[in-house]
């Protein structure tokens, strides 16, 4: 057994000291938030101001007080008709641009146009149109004989919709629905990526002709475990440190978010509320079953494909063809199984060994046991983790053979030969 | 059976499911002695070594390795193995990669650290440590694979092929390290087709072809048993040719003839034959058949390439 640790510490550090990883695992999230945040406070930082005068045949316009609603970024003030010409003289008073409001009848409503000294983005069209929206509903209500102070409460009271399982309170249908679709997402990256991993270290030690060697030292089988648990343990590693960084960058922005109310602490705030709904130990600890399970299940299967494989990677595309279709299959029934946990389609998925961890995991947000009863959970792991000895065990007598084997191109239907014949 | 055996193979058989690799091979080595495995391509000699070290498992036959009935688990530390197809781990840094199969092979870290620093200043590779194999030649990797396989002091080392793709220089340094290693109590096997290496290096050889052993002996023994009672002789005048019952002569050039002597006859009646006819003799000796003759002679007459039993 000393020798299996020796091996999964090898697969294990090899790969853990490269630079990639530690760019990828550290500087992803980093730059990913960055790029999020950065944007955001760039955008918010760099905004143009802008001044617009109005020029008011209405007479609708010229009684307001636009100082109230005025930032630093949009300014409105009134054109005085004394001071001339506006379409000529605008840019003399430093104006950015200008509306000319032309006496209205209340069934056409308000078309405008602005007119600016430079071509301004569709987002600075939104934000004239919404603050003048603004403007226009207070003069409505005026109109209408109704004092602001009654127009604001009368505002405030919104029907808002919101399901709710009888079953378990906290649950929320579109938070569940959302993190469903990432969990089941997630583990068919870390499947297809760190399974065709294993595939390309099996293949690695086979062309390289380095697996002879070794297997004079240590049983097939331990080779084969060892690159397994090892790659696994380098998947959980990155993955764990990815959840760190983000409850660390997410409480980072919290803090930030506090002091000044900007578009982060909304962000984050908006976040919080959504994630209280939802039980997170519980999805993350079945996540972590479900991926480990599935992780054996796939990597073995990808393990022996890669054994099979001589030099040509050509080989290892279409010998792995099946098992890829397996996870593309998985992720067809997840995607309708996050919508409708439920239904048999999401049922069946979650019990079924080679699709149960991408599916399962989409279902799990919506509640234990509520949604998915436990019954349903313990069968689902059972089947999936008695599959992963019979593939394990299938695999193992596959590579066994095929890693010791050259130069020949080798078949699937040699390969189901290779599980029956003696050793 | 003697104690001094490390290795007793008996009745091993393995069957594949079209050809007979290996079929009922049986031999013993004493310990200390360098053992040349001998057949051509494809005559089961790897598969038999695949045995011995516990890769495969034969389908009849025993094992015995020093005395007791090998068991690979154990005994595996004892072996060092360099297969034909042998390779490392490229992107690994060379002093690692040494520590890393030494301590597979049973040796703790730090053992392992000692001898691996103690081999690389005999073979003057102490700059390799911090490198990766993919910075060495075919050769230096031929010699840094030959250090992994003996690192851990085995008892049993098992070179198949050992020298090919090595230069002069190389194959001399690996040489005198097996003769070193077997003066020291290591029992090698070597298995190759070059049987100029194994006629200089080996004590005792087996022939193996198409899975069944065709000659075992020592190479002293193999070379009477295969000599075709040729003998030259050099005079100090060229042979006068005339026909006798004794010998025929198989070629002859200026003074130096050689002859095959008649069934029945002896060398010394072809030495008096000579001196009573007042030839002045300055050598004398008999052409023993190199050991490429022998594997020739066995192996011709059976097809080159080896069939497919259906």
């Amino acid at each position: 057994m000393k020798k299996i640790f020796l091996i999964i510490q090898r697969e294990y550090l090899t790969r853990v000291r490269k630079k990639a990883f530690i760019i990828t695992t550290l500087l992803l999230p980093l730059l990913y938030m960055l790029l999020i945040f950065g944007a955001g406070y760039i955008g918010a930082k760099t905004k143009p101001s802008l001044h617009i005068a109005i020029a008011d045949k209405s007479g609708y316009f010229a009684q307001q007080d636009f100082s109230a609603t005025n930032t630093s970024t949009l300014r409105f003030s009134l054109w005085a008709d004394s001071s001339g010409d506006i379409s000529k003289l605008f840019e003399k008073k430093d104006f950015d641009g200008y509306a000319l409001i032309p006496p209205f009848n209340w069934e056409n409503g308000l078309n405008l146009e602005i007119k600016t000294n430079e071509t301004r983005g569709e987002s600075t069209n939104q934000a004239i149109e919404f603050r003048l929206g603004q403007i226009w509903e207070k003069i409505k209500n005026r109109k209408s004989g109704l004092d602001d102070n009654t127009v604001a409460t009368i505002q405030q009271s919104r029907v808002s919709v919101n399901t709710k399982n009888i079953n378990d309170e906290a649950a929320n249908g579109r938070v569940a629905g959302a993190l469903g679709q990432i969990s089941g997402f997630l583990i068919y990256f870390i499947l297809l990526i760190y399974g065709s991993q294993v595939m390309m270290g099996v293949m690695e030690e086979k062309t390289n002709r380095i697996a002879e060697v070794v297997i004079s030292s240590v049983k097939p089988f331990q080779l084969m475990m060892g690159k397994i648990i090892g790659i696994g343990l380098v998947a959980i590693t990155q993955f764990l440190l990815w959840v760190g960084l983000i409850v660390v960058i997410y409480n980072v922005a919290k803090a930030g978010g506090k002091t000044d109310a900007s578009a982060i602490g909304g962000l984050v705030g908006g976040m919080q509320t959504a994630f209280s709904s939802i039980n997170l130990p519980v999805i993350l600890f079945f996540f972590l079953l479900y991926f480990i399970g599935g992780f054996f299940f796939y990597a073995s299967l990808y393990a022996a494909i890669g054994s099979a494989v001589n030099e040509d990677i050509r080989d290892a595309q279409s010998l792995s063809f099946p098992v890829t279709m397996l996870v593309i299959f998985s992720i067809m029934m997840m995607i309708p199984a996050s919508d409708d946990p439920n239904s048999p389609i999401a049922v069946w998925g979650s019990m079924l060994p080679f699709s149960s961890p991408i599916v399962m995991m989409a279902r799990i947000p919506y509640g234990v046991p509520s949604t998915v009863p436990w019954w349903q959970l313990i069968v689902s792991l059972a089947i999936l983790y008695a599959s992963i000895a019979a593939v394990a065990w299938m695999s193992a007598r596959i590579y066994r053979t095929g890693i010791l084997m050259y130069g020949k191109k080798v078949t699937l239907k040699e390969m189901f030969r290779w599980i029956t014949k003696k050793q | 059976m003697s104690r001094n055996n490390i290795l007793e193979v008996k009745n091993l058989k393995k069957y594949y499911a079209s050809q007979r690799a290996v079929d009922d091979i049986s031999f013993t080595i004493p310990q200390g002695n360098i053992f040349g495995l001998l057949g051509p391509n494809g005559a089961g000699k790897t598969t038999l070594l695949r045995m011995i070290t516990g890769i495969f498992y034969p389908d009849e036959g025993q094992i015995i390795f020093d005395g007791k009935t090998f068991n690979p688990q154990e005994d595996i530390r004892h072996i060092g193995y360099m297969p034909e197809e042998r390779g490392l781990y490229k992107k690994m840094k060379i002093g690692e990669q040494a520590v890393y199969l030494a301590t597979l092979k049973g040796l703790s870290k730090k053992e392992a650290i000692q001898k691996v620093k103690n081999w690389f200043t005999k073979f003057e590779m102490e700059t390799w440590w911090n490198k990766k194999v993919e910075d060495l030649s075919k050769g230096m990797g031929q010699k840094l694979q030959f250090v992994t396989t003996v690192l851990h002091e085995p008892r049993l080392v098992i070179l198949d092929e050992p020298f090919s793709g090595l230069d002069p220089v190389n194959s001399n340094l690996i040489r005198d390290e097996i003769f070193r290693l077997s003066k020291e109590g290591s029992t090698i096997i070597f298995s190759t087709h070059r049987m100029e290496q194994v006629e200089e290096i080996c004590d005792q050889i087996i022939l193996v072809n198409k899975g069944v052993k065709v000659l075992d002996a020592t190479v002293k023994e193999a070379k009477q048993a295969f000599k075709q009672h040729l003998y030259e002789i050099e005079t100090g005048q060229p042979f006068a040719g005339e026909e006798n019952g004794l010998f025929a002569v198989q070629h002859a050039h200026d003074n130096i003839i050689q002859v095959k002597i008649s069934e029945g006859h002896t060398p010394n009646e072809l030495l008096r034959y000579f001196l009573d006819r007042n030839y002045e003799i300055y050598n004398f000796r008999e052409i023993l058949p190199s050991l490429n003759d022998i594997f020739l002679s066995v192996v011709s007459g059976t097809s080159t390439a080896r069939q497919f039993t259906k």
